[in-house]
């Protein structure tokens, strides 16, 4: 089956500048940014004191293919270009945590392997599957899912330190999506390991998490890639690192149908939703999606190093279209700004 | 085909999206093209919009599709469970499960389809027709135009879980909401400028009582979501003018809510109405002028 290949031309991006280079409404925000990120001499000078472009990291959803955001951040920090704003949707969402706190690629790296060591759920729900058989024996409740996810909530709890979104040194936003209304929620507030708990709720597999009284799920089932919130955010470049779900070519059971019926919705959606931002064009997205050449499914740990390599790989092949892009922005932002941003 | 609409500048295409009973809603949105003349030179269907999509390309008459929607959305045609595939989702290894699970048994639904559509093709179809599905192996949209109407029909409203896919040649194929809920790339591909596209959103259910809703939701979910953001991008692309005709419903229409039918036919005509003078300033406008000739199923 040629699936993957014949996705791939989707991806082409639309190479057109927008002329109004001259946003600024988040000095602030890049005003702190350039502390954490302060080698970001890229384009040789004109790049400090907000006249550079704002510049989104947007991580999608694509379970352990996510870690590829880590070779992408790689090459961000060695080129020393500045990110004003994280968004992660799904499996996304642990990267952008990470990185708003400001970690290494390397650190990211260790705590994706003892995520994927500790972390990953070994035992069944038992309560959630004698729900879903005898719902009026055991309570119609509706968080439904397979596994028991206290593990991975422990983990993740601890790598991200139970920060807050408060307190990061890079705006973050992540994605669920409202199981009621199925509508796409945004989190950035509270508690960060709660929201990525939230976010990451893929269905079946996972329960729903609650946060405010509303009962969240996988960020993917409403915008896999959310490149809309870095735009709402008045970003002019988004990078953004988005996976199709591999399909499955046997579906030797009643989960793998499931997973493939997913994959199919989740991968239009994807396609969707990208084809109507890159027409509309209210900023520039720079679209980064590794190529696997092989199938990365949730369990192959042993492919982290090889998933990282895709990413920094595939960050690599767009970093003179992404230089060029910031440098000229710059450069266009420069004159004018003064006067056109307030 | 013939040469409908020949005289014409403007080719008029309907499309119907998936959106299972409320699909009958499409009756309401003929009615009143029939009433004012309007001709249509294509038929789009995907999912329950299908049903009525061919039934209109064969040149029925409403009544007929009224009988046609009351045998089909009927407690009869999911009564029978599939105990074969149940058995096999539960122990695969003794019975076998090669992903072509239905918890619903589709030899009723089958023959509900084969009543009004039994030994036809696209060939007979009076208007051209296109029929929208999704391959299982792939994820991509699969348009049908060739072949038996009760096969293109059973393939796009096979329901993830509920009703198994169904092959067509050698592809397995599910309902076509998973890769376009309301297919207006279809009718733009094929020369449309004018689209009429009655497209629903799935309703949610009120509350999540068991793990088949819960699966069900999620389905509804991304659907919904999907349907959305098709509908956004085609509406910015704007390759051809789309007049979305969109039934509001002011109560839950269930999916056998087969009292609820007059409602939703009403509901659709309301919708159709409400676009009416848009689409006749569209048609008039262009010197295209509206055709004395016959609306589908009178001919």
């Amino acid at each position: 089956m040629a699936r993957a290949r014949g996705a791939r031309p989707r991806w082409r991006r639309a190479r057109h500048e927008r002329g109004d280079g001259t946003r600024s409404d988040g000095d602030v925000v890049n005003a702190s940014v350039a502390r954490v990120s302060s080698g970001a001499a890229l384009t040789g000078g004109g790049t400090a004191d907000g006249a550079r472009p704002r510049v989104g990291l947007v991580v999608g959803a694509g379970g352990l293919k996510c870690a590829a955001s880590i070779g992408l951040w790689k090459v961000l920090r060695r080129e020393g270009i500045p990110v004003d704003l994280l968004v992660g949707c799904s499996g996304g969402s642990l990267y952008t945590a990470c990185m708003a706190l400001g970690y290494e690629a390397d650190h990211i790296a260790e705590l994706t392997a003892r995520l994927w060591s500790t972390g990953l759920p070994r035992r069944l729900h038992y309560r959630s599957l004698l729900r879903a058989a005898f719902p009026r024996l055991f309570g119609r409740r509706r968080r439904i899912g397979l596994l028991d996810d206290s593990p991975f909530v422990r983990t993740v709890a601890e790598g991200i330190q139970n920060a807050t979104f408060e307190r990061l040194a890079v705006p973050l936003y992540l994605m669920a999506t409202d199981l009621e209304t199925g509508q796409r929620v945004t989190l950035s507030t509270g508690n960060v390991a709660e929201a990525v708990r939230a976010s990451v709720a893929i269905p079946v597999w996972f329960r729903p998490w609650v946060i405010d009284g509303r009962l969240l799920i996988d960020g993917g089932l409403s915008d896999p890639m959310p490149v809309s919130v870095a735009i709402r955010e008045g970003c002019d470049v988004i990078i953004a690192m988005g996976f199709e779900q591999p399909g499955h070519d046997n579906f030797g059971s009643l989960l793998g149908l499931i997973g493939q019926v997913t994959a199919i919705s989740m991968n239009n959606l994807l396609r969707s939703t990208f084809a109507f931002y890159n027409l509309a064009h209210h900023a520039e997205v720079v679209p980064i999606i590794p190529p696997f050449d092989r199938r990365v499914s949730l369990r192959d740990t042993h492919l982290l190093p090889y998933i990282i390599e895709r990413g920094e790989a595939a960050a690599e092949a767009e970093l003179p279209y992404l230089r060029r892009l910031l440098g000229a922005r710059a450069a266009v932002a420069a004159a004018p700004a003064a006067e056109g941003s307030r | 085909m013939s040469g409908i609409g020949a005289g014409r500048e403007k080719r008029v295409a309907l499309v119907i999206g998936a959106g299972s009973v409320k699909c009958a809603a499409a009756l309401g949105l003929w009615k009143v093209l029939r009433r004012e003349g309007i001709e249509v030179d294509m038929v789009v269907g995907c999912s329950g919009g299908s049903l009525y999509a061919a039934a209109m390309a064969l040149g029925y008459d409403i009544e007929a599709c009224e009988a046609m929607t009351s045998a089909l959305w009927n407690r009869k045609v999911t009564a029978r469970r599939d105990y074969a595939s149940l058995l096999g989702a539960l122990l695969p290894r003794l019975f076998g499960f090669d992903g072509h699970f239905g918890m619903v048994h589709g030899g009723p639904l089958l023959e509900a389809l084969s009543r009004p559509f039994g030994g036809r093709t696209f060939g007979d179809a009076k208007t051209p027709l296109y029929v929208v599905a999704t391959d299982l192996a792939t994820g991509q949209q699969v348009t049908i135009t060739e072949g038996s109407i009760v096969d293109a029909v059973r393939a796009s409203v096979a329901i993830p879980y509920i009703w198994s896919p169904w092959k067509i040649g050698d592809r397995w194929l599910l309902d076509g909401s998973l890769s376009a809920p309301l297919p207006v790339d279809v009718a733009i591909r094929e020369g449309a400028h004018l689209i009429l596209a009655m497209g629903f959103e799935s309703a949610y259910p009120r509350r999540i009582k068991s793990a088949t809703r819960y699966a069900f939701q999620v389905n509804s979910i991304y659907t919904n979501n999907l349907l959305r953001a098709n509908y956004s991008f085609h509406n910015l692309a704007h390759h051809a003018e789309i007049i979305p005709v969109l039934p509001e419903f002011d109560r839950p229409v269930g999916l056998f809510d087969t009292r609820s039918f007059p409602h939703v036919i009403e509901r659709g005509e309301r919708a159709a109405e409400a676009q009416l003078p848009y689409l006749m300033q569209l048609l008039d406008g262009a010197g295209a002028g509206r055709p004395a000739a016959v609306a589908p199923g009178t001919a």
